[in-house]
């Protein structure tokens, strides 16, 4: 695989390999919510994101179930138009197992304050032989952990995740990933059951890795640090959800020669069965 | 007298037993921040037997679950589906529907 491949794959999977993102939590970064015992979600998601040249689009198909009150497992399988210049392809992406379990949670009226871990492993059956690449050619981890403040009008987050990325069966390998995320929400009419609920809410998103590396030598056109401002909303009616957001780059901070990203786009409809 | 009295009292009573619709029961649940996140009592509460309906006062923190004559739900049983749901009980209170 040659390293522009490598690094069109490390700038897509940056922003589509992190964890999924489950129910009532923020659009671009996981909270600590989970589903209910025995509970299945349903989810379908459309990301784009443009950087120059490169656009890509990404349908996710999702399922979660709860298998506690604090604990749910699932797994997504993406569909993926990716587009650099004049290439073009299209196929199925990198299948993500994923589980999350809430170890911590403090409940009060109309409140409440949670912690999580949670875990994803990215498969590599996405095709890493087109041009540009549809998945990675390796199988990735990656780790986080999110705290949320819930109440009848004020949300907050936080979370922080770290994506370990293998090497491929050439020696190229991605650098590592942190992402760090700030979150608030706010919900400007009370809330009633049976009638729809809207919370507005805005991410401040930070990503930053490291630099690929071919046969252990670091690439220097790779790597680096973006911040996002993203602007978001959260409208449920029962057992429906829809979630919409942009994220814009206020600080792009990429080594060497690489192109900054233009924005991201997500649009989530989930459903609890 | 006494006797009329008495046979009035048997009488009134044996009506409400009677006529009971079934059992109201109010659940004080801590941790309802959203209608979104509720919905997974409710779903709870529909597949256990004996539940005619469920409603919620979020503001208050309020799970009001009716259900059919002769169902009883137990405060364990009761517990356990908000905590499944992954919410907290606080306190409950039975009242008979009449």
């Amino acid at each position: 695989m040659k390293p522009k491949q490598l690094l069109l794959i490390s700038t897509c999977l940056s922003v589509f390999g992190s964890a999924a993102v489950l129910a009532h939590n923020p659009v671009f970064s996981p909270g600590p919510h989970v589903l209910f015992k025995e509970g299945v979600e349903a989810h379908a998601g459309i990301l784009q994101s443009k950087a120059g040249e490169k656009t890509r689009s990404e349908l996710g198909l999702e399922l979660t179930y709860g298998l506690t009150g604090n604990w749910s497992a699932g797994v997504e399988m993406p569909y993926i138009d990716n587009e650099n210049g004049s290439n073009k392809a299209d196929g199925a992406g990198d299948t993500r197992l994923f589980t999350k379990y809430r170890f911590w949670r403090k409940d009060s009226l109309g409140l409440q304050e949670s912690a999580a871990v949670l875990l994803s492993v990215m498969s590599s059956n996405g095709d890493d032989q087109t041009n540009p690449p549809l998945g990675s050619g390796t199988t990735d981890m990656l780790l986080g952990f999110s705290y949320g403040y819930e109440s009848l009008k004020w949300y907050r987050w936080t979370s922080t995740r770290y994506r370990r990325n293998d090497e491929n069966n050439i020696g190229l390998r991605r650098g590592d990933k942190w992402f760090t995320d700030f979150v608030v929400g706010y919900r400007p009419t009370f809330p009633v059951y049976l009638k729809p609920d809207t919370v507005w809410l805005l991410e401040l998103n930070g990503e930053r890795g490291q630099r690929n590396e071919q046969s252990g030598t670091a690439l220097v056109s790779s790597g680096g640090t973006e911040w996002f401002i993203s602007p978001g909303i959260f409208w449920t009616y029962r057992n429906f959800a829809i979630k919409a957001g942009v994220q814009l780059p206020i600080i792009s901070d990429l080594n060497g020669i690489q192109n900054k990203s233009d924005y991201r786009t997500k649009l989530e409809f989930e459903w609890h069965l | 007298m006494k006797k009329s009295i008495l046979l009035m009292a048997i009488a009134l009573i044996w009506s409400t037993t009677l006529f009971a619709a079934g059992t109201q029961y109010s659940l004080r649940v801590d941790g309802l921040a959203c209608p979104f996140c509720a919905y997974g009592i409710e779903k709870k509460f529909k597949k256990t037997s004996g539940v005619d309906s469920v409603d919620f006062d979020l503001e208050k923190g309020l799970v009001i679950v009716k259900v059919g004559e002769g169902i009883k739900l137990s405060e364990a049983q009761l517990s356990q589906l908000i905590s499944d749901a992954g919410f907290t009980i606080r306190s409950m209170t039975e009242t008979p529907l009449l």
